[in-house]
């Protein structure tokens, strides 16, 4: 009896020794990770507690947490946190259900079915700014644009599409972004589900309906999770689409173009932008932690299958 | 060129405009020692100098004969200027003015003063427009130097002002909630919904540029640049057009006053090879062989800089059309009393010389902007712009 606990505890010391050599050669990236991200977070949270400012040149002053205090205080930073839910909520909840329109049609054999994915991956591929341009100057704009060459053709009054609907302008260009991104995860979920269950559902009688919505959703649901959680974090931080496509304003200022205006934008109030930012931070934190956990089900899941 | 005459090699870097305001700003103002030479706007030299980043030029341009100060237009020479102290050698300067398509005005029986008030400017809009030709092109892009720079001029004429100064300079209470400034906004807006171009909010220059070479505007007020451009040899409406001062309402005078400058940072390593680049890049001289060379011919030279320019024959007969109504202009800009009020900061037409304009300016735009599209209301874009200008008086 007490031999073997002995042995398992020095088994156990073993492998913890040797866990720990393993891990030796990952030090130098470790140390490059905290350089480079952690030392200037804290920089930044020391400048948040400063009123520094670069025009007009001021010595950098200790004022607490002034910064956050007006924060909260500043309606248009309101209005940005406002457009940036309202913009991302949008965004992935309509690519989200166009991808999947698209998957379920990808999902069936076809003439050609390759070339069509492809085709359809493409906006993907094309960075944020081009794509913004191409969107703003040849579609949306009001002189020589796609869309009011379309009404003129079909008889309606044109209409000043960017500057009358800012928000959904920009929300359009991502959603088009990004179906395909959600397209090929659904995709992918699709083309998971096992072809006997399928069967069995058919071989006794149920409807394409009910079988859409009684097998094949709830096996997608986790990769709709997925989706959803990954579109969320790349959309909540969208700057370029709004640079290029309205510049800012009213119902196009999301959080992270107001830092860029409160900081190198113009403003050059460092200590403010910086205050913002950590904001931001904590906002993502926890937004990732929350999307993590819904990752990290998604793996086990796969595990047990 | 410059390489070959002195032995000084240059090496440039090219940046678009708010580019170059981040990298400048940052690189002058925080001591990033990269440049012996920088770009800057007639709206940064002041206050740059003024802080003691630029160095300054009276002596170098005195012991320089090529350089020739007193040639350089006053109002453009004052702009540049703290205390008499030049900062920086313009290259190009601007005020603006109306350019107007004389054959459709004259087809309608119409006549433009050659120093309009803004009314008659509006009636004329109003007169003149119709479905195929707006009446007038107003910028209603937001940013500080686009809207923003139109529509300073109107409020400052209208009486109105973005602030109070304080009797220390500094910025005092914001004024935008004030009637002068809200009539000055409410007869922008009108005047662009109602005869203004299509899609307004998004147009600055460049849109309203196209639109008048397309004959699609009548009228068009900007800078006074663009009319080298209407006048180009290429351009469809050349000859067409004619000329008038920056409608006024209750000042003399309204036009703005722009130049692009190169200035030498204190950071430098060697001043007197940076003047020397400033001073050649900068000169009659200069101005002289970009007439001969530059594709556009004498037309499209740097203007606005030096009275000798406006006395050059090469450059008149090029110009005829709009170089003496550019002149009169540049000398017409208000830069040293440009409202009814006193200013906070340092002189400006079409921009507050305080280093808060710009962020302030840009936010207020985007409002007024979207007032100008009518997705808010012009009141609603009044009461927030008094709250974000608000957020920096002292």
């Amino acid at each position: 009896m007490e031999t073997v606990t002995d042995r398992s505890d020095e088994v156990r010391r073993l492998q913890r020794r040797e866990a720990r050599r393993r891990r030796i050669p990952l030090l130098p990236a470790l140390l490059f990770t905290i350089v480079v991200t952690q030392v200037p977070f804290l920089f930044n949270i020391w400048y948040s507690l400063t009123d520094w400012k670069i025009v007009p040149p001021s010595p950098r002053k200790f004022i607490g947490v002034d910064n956050f205090v007006d924060l909260f205080d500043n309606r248009f930073f309101r209005e940005a946190v406002l457009t940036s839910v309202l913009m991302t909520v949008t965004a992935v909840l309509l690519s989200v259900l166009l991808g999947t329109l698209i998957a379920l049609l990808l999902d069936r054999k076809f003439f050609g079915q390759g070339f069509v994915r492809t085709l359809l991956i493409t906006p993907f591929l094309v960075m944020p700014v081009v794509a913004g341009l191409i969107w703003n100057t040849q579609i949306f704009n009001s002189s020589f644009g796609v869309l009011n060459w379309g009404l003129d053709a079909v008889g309606l009054d044109r209409v000043e599409f960017v500057s009358r609907w800012p928000l959904w302008s920009i929300v359009i260009v991502l959603v088009w972004q990004w179906t395909p991104f959600m397209m090929l995860i659904i995709l992918a979920g699709l083309q998971g589900q096992s072809s006997s269950v399928l069967e069995a559902a058919r071989v006794d009688g149920a409807s394409a309906s009910s079988t859409f919505f009684q097998i094949t959703l709830p096996h997608l649901r986790p990769y709709l999770e997925l989706g959803v959680l990954l579109g969320s974090i790349y959309l909540i931080q969208v700057f370029d689409h709004v640079d290029v496509i309205t510049g800012g304003g009213p119902d196009s200022t999301n959080v992270p173009y107001f830092v860029f205006q409160r900081s190198i934008g113009g403003g050059w109030q460092f200590g403010q932008a910086s205050a913002y930012s950590i904001v931001v931070v904590v906002a993502s934190i926890i937004i990732a932690t929350l999307g993590l956990r819904v990752l990290s089900g998604l793996l086990e899941g796969e595990d047990a299958a | 060129m410059f390489t070959a005459e002195t032995g000084i090699a240059v090496n440039f870097t090219v940046l678009d405009e708010q580019t170059l305001r981040e990298v400048t700003t940052r690189d002058v103002g925080a001591g990033g020692r990269q440049f012996d030479v920088v770009q800057i706007g007639m709206y940064e030299t002041p206050q740059f100098g003024a802080n003691g980043w630029l160095v300054p030029l009276n002596d170098f341009a005195a012991n320089d004969a090529d350089y020739n100060i007193d040639d350089l237009i006053p109002a453009v020479r004052n702009g540049l200027s703290v205390d008499g102290q030049l900062y920086a050698s313009p290259f190009y300067a601007e005020s603006s003015f109306v350019m107007y398509r004389q054959d459709l005005l004259d087809s309608a029986g119409l006549a433009m003063p050659d120093a309009p008030t803004w009314d008659e400017v509006a009636e004329i809009a109003r007169a003149i427009d119709s479905d195929e030709t707006a009446g007038v092109c107003l910028r209603g892009k937001p940013g500080w130097g686009d809207l923003g720079a139109s529509l300073t001029t109107v409020v400052n004429t209208f009486g109105g002002t973005w602030w109070l100064a304080n009797a220390d300079g500094s910025i005092g209470a914001a004024q935008v909630d004030q009637p002068e400034f809200a009539e000055a906004f409410n007869f922008y807006v009108d005047l662009v919904q109602d005869a203004g171009q299509t899609d307004a909010a998004n147009s600055s220059f460049n849109e309203c540029l196209n639109l008048y070479l397309e004959g699609k505007v009548a009228m068009w007020y900007d800078a006074t640049v663009a009319a080298g451009l209407l006048e180009a040899n290429d351009s469809p409406v050349k000859g067409l057009n004619g000329y008038a001062l920056a409608p006024t309402n209750v000042t003399d005078t309204s036009g703005w006053l722009w130049a692009w400058t190169l200035a030498i940072p204190v950071t430098t390593t060697d001043q007197d090879a940076a003047w020397e680049f400033v001073s050649w890049a900068t000169s009659e001289e200069y101005i002289n062989q970009a007439g001969t060379r530059v594709p556009g011919g004498w037309a499209a030279i740097p203007p606005g800089t030096r009275q000798s320019t406006y006395e050059n024959p090469d450059y008149l007969a090029a110009a005829e059309a709009f170089a003496q109504k550019t002149l009169d202009a540049m000398l017409a800009a208000p830069i040293d009393n440009p409202g009814t009020t006193p200013r906070p900061g340092l002189p400006g037409v079409q921009y507050v010389g305080v280093p808060e304009f710009q962020d302030v300016g840009t936010r207020c735009t985007e409002q007024f902007s979207a007032a100008i599209a009518g997705s808010i209301s012009v009141d609603d874009a009044l009461d927030a712009c008094q709250e974000i200008a608000s957020e920096v008086s002292t």
